[in-house]
């Protein structure tokens, strides 16, 4: 072997090692360390106890569990809300993204940039700071009762928070920029001779939509929907602060499992539910949209 | 057909005109409310103060006890240091291994680096709440006390993935031929590295450095599982005053999060988009 692709390789293990063994212990050991907990039986007094106990995913489906309760879909019916809270988030995202990603697209190349800045910003400020601020708009003293009240539209206040309205509002607000990157990123390379050929063709605006817009700028569309379902699912933060107490899902449950409850393979295996919904959606994604999958689901 | 066009160009316009307004004006609306005097109904208005950023910033006020919820500014100050103290070791450790596996990634080639990059994206795409219990039951299991440490090392697990992901866009965008030019003219590959590579790279890493800061200033899910019971943050602090009720103070605090964030995440992104 030359002394170059022997200084190659030394530098690759310098560059590489350190990460490498920080990501194994920190990021994949304790990945492993989850799945094998969501198969343990739960200690008394919180803990674990070291036997086979696959009756944890048992629970969640509703079955009745040797140590817990009988017959019970609560949990399912929990799994379910929050599966449907994220498809709802998912849809008004994309409402409220995709007519903007056209308008964005046509503008000049500054105004494009500061556009692009302005969806961008809000990612990196407080999440719990963005949410507060639904908080004080959406409650009973709130902004828009206020309002209505002062009015006379309405004689006594609207019952806004704590619903599952005032997730689904929180959570297209905290997550517009998850969706709108990709959606631009597939607009923007829209290819507008066919859509023109299309309309030249004698096709109507809304043939050319459905027929040549909408397939040309799907993967964006799926690369959005993967990337705002998966964290919408798993959240707990939203429907902690805009849905109080009321409505419960998979987020809260899970860290009720952890901070109040102590049953950690319980909490465990529902994360691992998070997780195989997650690993659905991301083959299903891939399979459906090719190699370039995953580069457009990260806004690349 | 031409007045159709116009029209449709119009309600786009306007649509796309909602679309800020509705990202935006909730923003505009805490900072204009955070002057509101009103203690108890903060939506009314009732007069202009800066009682609640005095307040908040440990200055004597008029403000009645039982608006507050702070009994003395110290617990906030001390949330504010931890969060700082947890970002800069943070922003530190994660830039330097973040930005050598952008480096390995784009200018080797090796088995596994698909491997590689999988694992540098899976943070981003996993809910925060997964990686946190995994990380819980990490530690408890190894044994080691939640705190500061754990919070560290549990937020450089995700920081990694995004100075990987904005040193990489710069890496690609590089252009390679002034490194050959440097070669060429009898430069060693430490030199090039030096005087031709690392200064093109530097506004990535700067930029990928102010971005983890302050993702890591803004992170709640993942601190809050992993912090113990010693350990407060900023975010956790507010977390929990929400959870108690809300007073007028929480705006003064969340204007100065904000334009704290607003003003290091547009340098952030600034240095990030320069290309060239």
């Amino acid at each position: 072997m030359s002394s170059i692709a022997f200084r190659r390789r030394a530098q690759l293990g310098l560059l590489l090692g350190p990460v490498s063994l920080f990501l194994a212990v920190f990021f994949l050991g304790p990945l492993a360390i989850m799945i094998v907990t969501s198969f343990l039986a739960p200690g008394l007094y919180g803990g674990v106890e070291w036997t086979w106990y696959p009756h944890n995913y048992g629970r969640i489906l509703g079955f009745a569990d040797p140590m817990f309760e009988d017959f019970d879909p609560v949990y399912i019916a929990i799994f379910l809300r929050s599966l449907k809270i994220a498809a709802l988030t998912v849809v008004a995202t994309l409402l409220v993204c995709y007519p903007a990603a056209f308008c964005i697209s046509r503008l000049s190349e500054r105004w494009k940039n500061f556009c692009l800045f302005l969806i961008t910003l809000p990612f990196f400020t407080s999440l719990i700071v963005r949410l507060f601020i639904w908080v004080l708009i959406l409650r009973q003293t709130g902004l828009v009762n206020s309002v209505l009240l002062n009015t006379g539209v309405v004689a006594r206040p609207l019952e806004l928070i704590y619903t599952d309205g005032a997730i689904v509002l929180g959570m297209v607000y905290v997550f517009i920029p998850f969706m709108f990157m990709p959606v631009y990123a597939s607009v923007e390379k829209l290819d507008w001779t066919l859509v023109r050929a299309s309309l030249d063709l004698g096709a109507g605006p809304i043939r050319t939509f459905l027929r040549i817009i909408l397939p040309l700028t799907a993967p964006g569309i799926a690369g959005g929907a993967v990337i705002v379902f998966i964290p919408a699912l798993g959240n707990f933060v939203v429907p902690a602060i805009l849905g109080g107490a009321k409505v419960m899902m998979l987020g809260n449950l899970i860290e009720q499992q952890f901070l109040a409850a102590r049953n950690w393979p319980f909490g465990s295996a529902l994360a691992m539910m998070v997780m195989s919904v997650m690993l659905v959606l991301l083959c299903v994604y891939v399979i459906v949209s090719g190699r370039r999958g995953i580069d457009a689901a990260t806004g690349r | 057909m031409k007045i159709f066009a116009s029209l449709a160009r119009g309600s786009l316009i306007a649509y796309t005109a909602l679309f800020f307004a509705f990202i935006y004006i909730p923003l505009a609306l805490i900072a204009v409310y955070s002057f509101n005097s009103n203690p108890i109904n903060m939506m009314t208005w009732t007069g202009f103060t800066t009682e609640w950023y005095a307040q908040v910033l440990g200055f004597k006020t008029t403000v009645s006890e039982n608006a507050l919820y702070i009994e003395s500014t110290d617990q906030l100050v001390q949330a504010v240091w931890n969060s700082l103290m947890i970002a800069a070791s943070t922003t530190t450790i994660a830039t330097m291994l973040g930005t050598a596996i952008a480096i390995a990634l784009y200018r080797f080639d090796f088995f596994g680096r698909r491997f590689y990059r999988t694992v540098m994206f899976m943070p981003m795409l996993m809910p925060d709440i997964v990686l946190g219990i995994a990380l819980l039951i990490f530690f408890v299991n190894a044994g080691v006390n939640l705190g500061l440490k754990t919070i560290i090392i549990g937020q450089c697990t995700f920081l990694i993935s995004y100075v990987f992901i904005v040193v990489s866009a710069r890496l690609a965008g590089m252009d390679r031929t002034l490194e050959h030019a440097s070669a060429d003219l009898g430069a060693n590959e430490w030199t090039t590295f030096r005087k031709v590579v690392f200064p093109q790279l530097l506004p990535g890493i700067v930029g990928g450095a102010l971005l983890a800061f302050i993702i890591s200033m803004d992170d709640l899910v993942i601190t809050y599982f992993i912090a113990g019971v010693d350990v407060t943050t900023l975010p956790m602090f507010i977390f929990a005053m929400l959870r108690r009720g809300i007073k007028p103070e929480i705006n003064a605090i969340a204007v100065m999060m904000l334009t704290f964030s607003f003003v290091v995440a547009s340098l952030g992104l600034y240095l990030r988009s320069r290309q060239k």
